[in-house]
């Protein structure tokens, strides 16, 4: 694959917290526009490997570009700040600023960061939360949202600064259940808009409904990657079989050869979490 | 941190390993380090015959200034005493469900926590009579004791504090536990809610304790002979600009010398609450 | 008109036994509305300096640099250990005696600004204590977020850190503040004219300490008030909607 096609390439990429590894060689790439999704147990370093792409962690080896930047070479803050510029995030716990309101939430970044006129930026946030469909909590403070409100106006202020890639950690994990659907179509909607995302997630039908490619890890390694239809229908390593089964409940994953298939075979109500 | 003083494991050489480890731990103890600083030129003007006249006129005033610092940790403990015993009641009372009586002790403990200390003592030290005529004997009601009572005021308002805030602290589950179990108001009280109370108050009154001690310096202005006065009156007897430098950084010495333990030892306590 | 005013309520006080004649003599009636002058003045410089200083101390010790730290925690712990009363003395009968004698005559630090630096960097170092521990208590994924969002170091210390910090210290901030208030009542110990300073001038000649002390009294209970309420104002003003719950 021609490196110019790549937005992200993780190669070779090893970090260990002190004396514990916690990625041992990973090799991920993502193309422009593409949706990609990470899913494996827990402890498996898929939130690590998300925040060595913006640069919130450094691995001790390996190479690391998004775009034409190699992160690892970044050692200035604000080469760090140009990256994070690029680079949208959306946590687990929303991470809202309580302090302010939302719509202040959303033009903080690119005010004083992005270096954007309040005009401009305030245009954009109105334009953000009713993609959001949070058009109308614009002066609410982010303590009166629910999770799932939060989390929508959490994603909204991702994309104010107009990043080139989102990468979202596990968003719907603290979400009571009621509330995982209304973020997951946000999400949707922003993949078939065409922005180039990595998702690391446990909605196993989600992930096999939006993305193009998913990737298996398990232990800091890459178990295994290919599309979705492959991955979920038919995984080559009997690791991921097992994986997707406990993930399923304990029911044995059928083969599937029609691909309009994993969107009905699963039960929603056998994916424990 | 390198403050503590852990046993090496017993090994081949056990005990002089672990000896080692303690010279290591004492070498490094800033308290030690100091002790060192002040050692060396103290063994050497002894020995030389060179002391500086001011270290020397130090020296000679060296029991004075104990037996003022004496007379303020005297002051201090006292105020303590008191002033617990009255804040306990005042506290007690702030919980009662009458609430004029409530409203009384609000009013005591605002009283006494927007008044400044050193008009209090002022209003003890020059309001109260100088004798007291008892039972037909005239007893002398000496300036520290009115120092003393000067401080308990205060203390005993933030000590009501530190208790109403200890017993609002434990959840009000433990209270629906105890009544749904049959216990009265006053057994609840006695068993379940003073002892842990106890706990959490210490800390908050050590800390009261240090600011009481630091506050029996004002009793220097009220004309008693305290740590302060007598460094006062000695810097103006001997009238050297070195000796009154010296004098005075050596008291700023001795009040942190006393009140700096008691601040770590509070912290500690913090520390080790915050763990339950 | 004021005099009769001054004349009802001597009259008034006199049948419980309180003397308050001095308000009817103009020069004592001067230098005790002076002292009270004085006293406003002294918190009102006090305050200000004592918050500058104690966002400093807490900056700096939240910076992670050691040079920082040691020295300042340092200062923190002689400050916090020591009397005020004793400092003062150490500054303005030590320090200020080296100075003029450096200077020889001509020492532009009067004992008042002395008051204020003593008090307010006695205060200082009590806001700073109680700031750090708003800033410690700020949420890590709160500033995870502010450094994802490509905030800058300084960005997130003032637009993130210390509003939340300030936040969560302000009720023990206010409290600082009210003890700074009844604190710069020692500054009659260095014949500062403040409004003990007067009264104290008033009581040797006229002996009425008690009434005096009655006035005091409810003079610092007013300015403690005023404080409060600012205070919690201020904590009304910047409050966070739904935080907490």
């Amino acid at each position: 694959m021609p490196d110019t096609d790549s937005l992200v390439r993780l190669s070779n990429v090893h970090l260990a917290f002190g004396d514990t590894p916690v990625l041992n060689g990973i090799d991920i790439s993502v193309r422009r526009g593409e949706a990609v999704s990470i899913i494996g147990p827990s402890g498996s370093g898929k939130s690590t490997i998300l925040r060595c792409i913006t640069g919130l962690l450094r691995p001790q080896q390996g190479g690391i570009r998004v775009g034409d930047v190699d992160v690892q070479a970044l050692r200035r803050e604000r080469d760090l700040i140009a990256l994070r510029k690029r680079v949208g995030f959306v946590f687990q716990q929303y991470n809202l600023f309580p302090h302010m309101s939302v719509l202040e939430n959303l033009v903080a970044a690119p005010i004083k960061v992005g270096g954007v006129p309040r005009a401009r930026a305030l245009a954009r946030a109105h334009a953000l939360l009713a993609r959001v469909h949070m058009e109308h909590k614009a002066g609410a403070y982010p303590g009166e949202l629910s999770g799932g409100q939060q989390q929508r106006v959490a994603i909204a202020r991702a994309l104010a600064l107009e990043p080139e890639l989102m990468l979202f950690d596990e968003v719907t994990s603290a979400l009571d259940p009621e509330m995982v659907g209304e973020v997951l179509t946000v999400i949707r909607d922003l993949v078939s808009d065409g922005l180039t995302c990595v998702l690391v997630t446990h909605e196993m039908r989600f992930a096999e409904e939006v993305s193009d490619t998913v990737y298996f890890t398990e232990a800091g390694r890459i178990v295994e990657s290919g599309p979705p239809a492959q991955l979920f229908g038919a995984p080559r390593n009997e690791r991921t079989g097992a994986f997707l089964q406990r993930a399923a409940g304990g029911v044995p994953a059928r083969r599937r050869s029609d691909p309009f298939d994993s969107l009905f075979s699963f039960d929603p109500l056998r994916l424990a979490v | 941190m390198d403050n503590d003083l852990t046993l090496a494991p017993l090994g081949r050489s056990g005990w002089t390993a672990g000896a080692a480890a303690l010279l290591r731990a004492v070498a490094r103890d800033p308290w030690f380090i100091t002790l060192l600083i002040l050692a060396v030129p103290a063994l050497y003007w002894t020995a030389s015959g060179t002391t500086p006249v001011a270290v020397e006129r130090l020296w000679y005033w060296w029991p004075a200034l104990m037996r003022g610092l004496g007379m303020n940790v005297q002051i201090s403990l006292l105020a303590m005493t008191l002033g617990t015993m009255l804040g306990l009641v005042v506290g007690a009372i702030s919980l009662s469900p009458l609430a004029p009586l409530r409203a009384l002790t609000r009013a005591y403990v605002l009283a006494f926590r927007n008044a400044p200390i050193l008009v209090l003592v002022y209003f003890t030290t020059y309001v109260f009579p100088f004798e007291v005529p008892v039972a037909g004997w005239v007893l002398p009601f000496p300036d520290w004791i009115k120092v003393v009572i000067g401080l308990a005021l205060p203390a005993s308002a933030n000590v009501a504090e530190i208790f109403r805030g200890a017993v609002q602290s434990i959840p009000a589950a433990q209270w629906e536990a105890a009544h749904s179990l049959g216990f009265a108001r006053t057994q609840i009280f006695r068993m379940v809610i003073l002892p842990q109370c106890l706990r959490r108050m210490l800390a908050p009154w050590m800390n009261l304790y240090a600011s009481i001690t630091m506050s029996t310096a004002l009793a220097s202005l009220v004309g008693v002979h305290d740590l302060v006065d007598t460094a006062t009156v000695a810097s103006n007897t001997v009238a050297r600009t070195d000796f009154t430098i010296l004098i005075y950084f050596t008291l700023l010495a001795l009040f942190f010398a006393y009140c700096y333990p008691i601040s770590r030892l509070t912290r500690y306590l913090e520390r080790r609450h915050a763990r339950h | 008109m004021t005099e009769s005013l001054l004349e009802g309520w001597v009259a008034f006080a006199r049948p419980f036994g309180l003397n308050y004649a001095f308000v009817l003599d103009a020069g004592e009636r001067v230098a005790f509305v002076r002292g009270l002058w004085v006293t406003l003045q002294l918190c009102a410089a006090s305050i200000p300096v004592s918050l500058v200083f104690g966002v400093l101390i807490a900056a700096g010790l939240t910076s992670g640099r050691a040079w920082l730290t040691r020295p300042l925690t340092a200062l923190v712990e002689l400050t916090r250990n020591t009397p005020t009363l004793v400092q003062l003395y150490c500054a303005f009968l030590v320090l200020n005696m080296l100075i003029s004698q450096k200077l020889e005559g001509g020492n532009p630090i009067t004992p008042f600004m002395w008051v204020v630096l003593v008090v307010a960097l006695h205060k200082a170092v009590f806001h700073a204590e109680a700031l750090r521990a708003g800033i410690e208590a700020v949420p890590g994924v709160t500033l995870e977020a502010a450094r994802s969002l490509a905030f800058s170091r300084g960005e997130i210390l003032w637009r993130v850190q210390l509003p939340l910090a300030l936040r969560f210290a302000l009720p023990a901030l206010v409290n600082n503040l009210v003890d700074l208030v009844k604190m710069t009542a020692i500054a009659s110990a260095i014949a500062v004219g403040d409004v003990t300073y007067e009264s104290i001038m008033i009581w040797s000649q006229r002996d009425n300490v008690l009434e005096l002390l009655l006035l005091i009294l409810l003079y610092f209970g007013l300015l403690t008030w005023v404080v409060s309420v600012a205070g919690r104002w201020l904590e009304n003003r910047l409050r966070m909607p739904g935080y907490g719950q």
